[in-house]
């Protein structure tokens, strides 16, 4: 994996204040480090708070992705070619990750059907940015940071844009409404998980909409 | 992105043939398609030499058949 730092900006929500940030195309030692050194206890922080507020622990929303093992995936996909993480930080913070795949996956929209591009295997934002955990997010726009990271990959890899990904349940609404992607439906083969796909209209609409904001 | 090297590929007609359709059927540049496939062949090998077996499947019949990687 390379490093390439790209400035980015995200929306501090306590000051309102637009906050400069880094992209890096790449998951250090670093990025894992603070995934088990302070993500996980944020995530626990919220749980214990959840469950002290007398809710049923299967109703956690944190539940859907608790699983992932942001080191064990890295040292599984160290070296191949095929894969590539990415990574957002602010003020030495990592803030959002992303795994991506550019060659085992074929778009299945039917006008592009078969033709290749990048799936978004895993991509999760620190647990201080998640809305779903019943709080007010440090840092709005990592998402839309990292979704567009994976069109600029998909357009320097020559697929045009096209960018395909299951959604987690809590997700579902920031793929289809903010990136205007388009829903394929259950897919029993990944655990039911919803099938978002991306054209080259709809990367180009996404990449307009970042540029007019 | 990475530093990017250059190098030259001889290629047989049959081979060349095969890189231009493929580059004509992705509409991807022959480079591009050579790109994808040292990426395939590495994560297939990867796997093989896990002791991975690769199947193919036929999505209507279901029927599985090995490929034999050598």
């Amino acid at each position: 994996m390379t490093t390439n730092a790209l400035k980015v900006t995200l929306l501090d929500t306590a000051t309102g204040e637009p906050r400069e940030a880094e992209l890096l195309s790449s998951i250090t030692e670093t990025q894992l480090t603070d995934v088990e050194g302070e993500w996980k206890p944020a995530l626990y922080d919220r749980f214990r708070e959840f469950k002290r507020a007398g809710k049923p622990p299967a109703a956690w929303p944190g539940a859907e992705n608790r699983h992932w093992d942001w080191r064990q995936k890295v040292e599984m996909l160290q070296g191949l070619l095929s894969h590539d993480g990415y990574c957002l930080t602010c003020q030495g913070m990592t803030e959002g990750l992303m795994l991506i795949d550019t060659s085992s996956y074929r778009c299945r929209l039917p006008e592009n059907e078969k033709r290749n591009l990048v799936y978004i295997d895993y991509v999760e934002n620190a647990p201080w940015n998640r809305p779903e955990l019943k709080q007010a997010p440090r840092y709005r726009g990592i998402g839309s940071i990292l979704v567009g990271a994976a069109i600029e990959r998909s357009i320097a890899e020559e697929f045009k844009g096209r960018i395909g990904l299951h959604a987690l349940p809590q997700a579902e609404a920031f793929y289809s409404a903010t990136c205007g992607m388009t829903d394929l439906g259950p897919d029993t083969a990944k655990q039911g998980l919803r099938y978002y796909e991306m054209t080259a209209a709809q990367a180009e609409a996404f990449i307009a909409k970042g540029k007019n904001r | 992105m990475a530093t990017k090297r250059t190098m030259t590929l001889n290629l047989t007609d049959a081979e060349m043939s095969v890189v231009e359709d493929f580059s004509a059927r992705k509409d991807m540049s022959k480079t591009a398609v050579m790109r994808q496939a040292l990426r395939l062949y590495q994560l297939l090998e990867a796997r093989v030499e896990k002791g991975d077996k690769l199947y193919v499947e036929n999505e209507v019949t279901k029927d599985k058949a090995e490929i034999m990687m050598v």
